[in-house]
């Protein structure tokens, strides 16, 4: 016995320092997220924007992600994301097109039209003078600016161009950090446009007072939204808060008051390797059921 | 944020815009923009693209052990702290119409200035002389160092100013509801109104000029032109810290250091904001009695000073005033 213990204890507690210290985020990307032989591959544009009207002066790089199911006729669905460098980068963790590209290929989500905005930036005039970096106060400020802009800016451009449906079930937003919180204001703002969220190492701490979310949502009437969370237990810890414990909150909220949601607490850190790896399965989590009639909304609701 | 994390979502939400595009690429780019993927390495070699802030938390503000002391009491009311190029800072006492000056090195406190005409704001320009709001007299004047005084521009009801590099000048009319500029030639002009303005500052480099009112959560931004004009106003700092049961953050004066946080003096304290607008802390105020105003003195301009009712106080910190006056100026006033 005292042998097996001296032998077995020491090896346990190696492999789990090994576990803690070098994979916590050793996630691997599967095959939805990798470009697929006979799948059809949609198209990528990249666009700028400059806004006039909700956040004036504010440029930003933007994209445009068409699959090649679209056909002009059908009115697509929309997903958005914030942050859309990094979602529209196809050699990286989220890998969207190629994602979208499989998904859409197996009926598995809707055609689906993406979005991929940056935050934006107001460049200085004064030479030496530094930009106002706008990503916070689009990101983290608690308001319905950023769906203003979405709904009053960037949809009914794209909807020039491409015919996008209005259908509040076929409409998605997602992001990751501050990105994740904006995703979920924009919805909980404005859910007669929003139905659908995917939230990544999102932000439900106090930079701008987003902390408050998981008591609000306790104590008001469920909106019909649907929440992917996912998170990872090394995640932030800092001024603004700590990130797994203020995921935790929002799951425990968004139970509490019966909303479709589902939480996925991985063991990673501030970044999308996780949310990444587990893309394909947010998004066919996100989606199912989106060519039933009753799609999306809150089980409640 | 941690360093190892930051690193990864800087790579991962690298900004294209930095790049030169081809401009081939506003069509269609399929499969899917190969292109950004070859120039990730090249982006990885840039420092800092913009996407993420760092975390700017208290304690890199703030010395362990160190707490507020007195500088002065026995003054009716302090404003307009300004520094120096010696780190020297100068405070006003408005209803005694006294300027009063700190010693950078001893700390000895002296007047510099009497019969002021309620002179409020106040702040260094880059010709060496100390801009003034005469709020008695409704003048903007400057201050040699004899304390001798020139008129800049009159008939305005200035209550705080900020003077740029080049010697523009920003000031606030709280009464008229507006700011004015004044140029180096002392024109001037009104280039925001709408608003009851009190502090006002410039970032770090001059491309962003503050605004404050006291009775609003928040802090405005505006982008400077290059003829002085204000555009693209934003509530770019909120929320502020209220106290509880008050809806007003009686936000007053400003200062920044040259990370480019900001801090201003509010009923709750000397709230420190990052550069994305993100409040980072919440600075004791070192009495019960009011706070107007902050500024970082000292000769390495890391001591901070705050100006609190009827007394002037002082506390060590581990960063460093930011100043628009050391350039000499190109077109002498």
């Amino acid at each position: 016995m005292l042998n097996i213990f001296t032998r077995i204890v020491p090896l346990a507690l190696i492999l789990l320092a090994n576990a803690t210290t070098h994979a916590q985020d050793d996630y691997k990307l599967g095959p939805d997220s990798m470009v697929q032989p006979n799948v059809p591959q949609g198209t990528v544009t990249k666009h700028s924007w400059t806004s006039t009207k909700v956040f004036p002066g504010t440029v930003r790089d933007t994209w445009i992600y068409v699959p090649s199911q679209y056909n002009g006729k059908t009115p697509a669905a929309v997903m958005i994301f914030q942050d859309g460098a990094a979602y529209v980068n196809t050699k990286q963790s989220f890998r969207v097109p190629t994602v979208f590209d499989n998904l859409i290929h197996k009926g598995e989500m809707p055609v689906t039209i993406g979005i991929f905005l940056n935050p934006g930036t107001i460049p200085a005039t004064k030479a030496g003078g530094k930009p106002r970096r706008n990503r916070s106060f689009e990101y983290d400020t608690l308001s319905g600016q950023y769906a203003r802009f979405l709904l009053e800016e960037i949809l009914p451009d794209v909807g020039k161009q491409y015919r996008l449906t209005n259908d509040p079930a076929l409409r998605a937003i997602g992001g990751i950090s501050s990105g994740g919180i904006c995703a979920w204001t924009v919805a909980w703002e404005r859910p007669d446009h929003f139905s659908r969220v995917l939230s990544h190492v999102g932000s439900f701490t106090n930079i701008r007072g987003g902390h408050v979310y998981p008591a609000l949502i306790r104590k008001t009437e469920a909106k019909p939204i649907r929440v992917f969370l996912q998170e990872g237990s090394n995640d932030l810890d800092n001024l603004h808060g700590n990130w797994p414990l203020a995921n935790r909150q929002m799951a425990a909220a968004l139970k509490f008051s019966h909303y479709d949601y589902r939480f996925a607490m991985g063991t990673g850190g501030h970044n999308g390797r996780h949310g990444g790896a587990i893309l394909p399965d947010s998004l066919r989590w996100l989606w199912r059921g989106w060519n039933e009639p009753t799609a999306g909304g809150s089980k409640k609701n | 944020m941690e360093r190892t994390d930051r690193r990864w979502l800087e790579k991962e939400l690298n900004q294209p815009s930095l790049l030169r595009w081809p401009s081939s690429t506003a069509s269609q780019d399929a499969p899917h923009m190969i292109r950004i993927a070859s120039l990730a390495a090249l982006c990885l070699l840039m420092t800092l693209p913009a996407a993420v802030a760092q975390d700017m938390p208290l304690s890199q503000v703030l010395v362990p052990g160190e707490h507020w002391q007195l500088v002065g009491s026995g003054y009716r009311f302090t404003e307009g702290p300004a520094v120096d190029r010696d780190g020297n800072v100068f405070f006003t006492d408005i209803p005694n119409n006294r300027i009063h000056r700190i010693d950078a090195n001893t700390g000895k406190v002296t007047v510099f200035a009497e019969q002021t005409a309620r002179t409020n704001g106040l702040m260094f320009g880059s010709d060496g002389r100390l801009y003034g709001c005469r709020s008695g007299d409704n003048q903007v004047v400057a201050y040699d160092s004899d304390a001798n005084h020139t008129v800049i521009a009159s008939d305005i009801a200035c209550n705080d100013l900020v003077v740029a590099s080049d010697l523009r000048l920003f000031v606030t009319d709280p009464a008229g509801r507006r700011v004015w500029t004044i140029d180096a030639k002392r024109n001037k002009r009104v280039v925001a109104c709408g608003i009851s303005p009190n502090g006002i500052i410039l970032w770090p480099g001059e491309g962003t000029l503050v605004v404050t009112e006291r009775n609003q959560p928040h802090l405005w931004t505006y982008r400077i032109e290059p003829d002085g004009s204000l555009s693209h106003r934003e509530q770019y700092y909120q929320p502020l810290r209220l106290l509880p049961g008050q809806a007003r953050p009686g936000s007053d004066g400003m200062t920044v250091d040259t990370n480019g946080r900001l801090y201003v003096t509010t009923s709750a304290g000397v709230q420190m904001f990052d550069p994305t607008g993100r409040m980072g802390g919440v600075i004791s105020k070192p009495h019960r009695g009011s706070l107007a105003n902050v500024v970082f003195g000292g000769p390495k301009r890391n001591i901070m000073y705050v100006t609190a009712g009827d007394r002037v106080f002082q506390r060590k910190t581990r960063v460093q005033g930011a100043v628009h006056f050391l350039k000499p100026p190109t077109t002498p006033r």
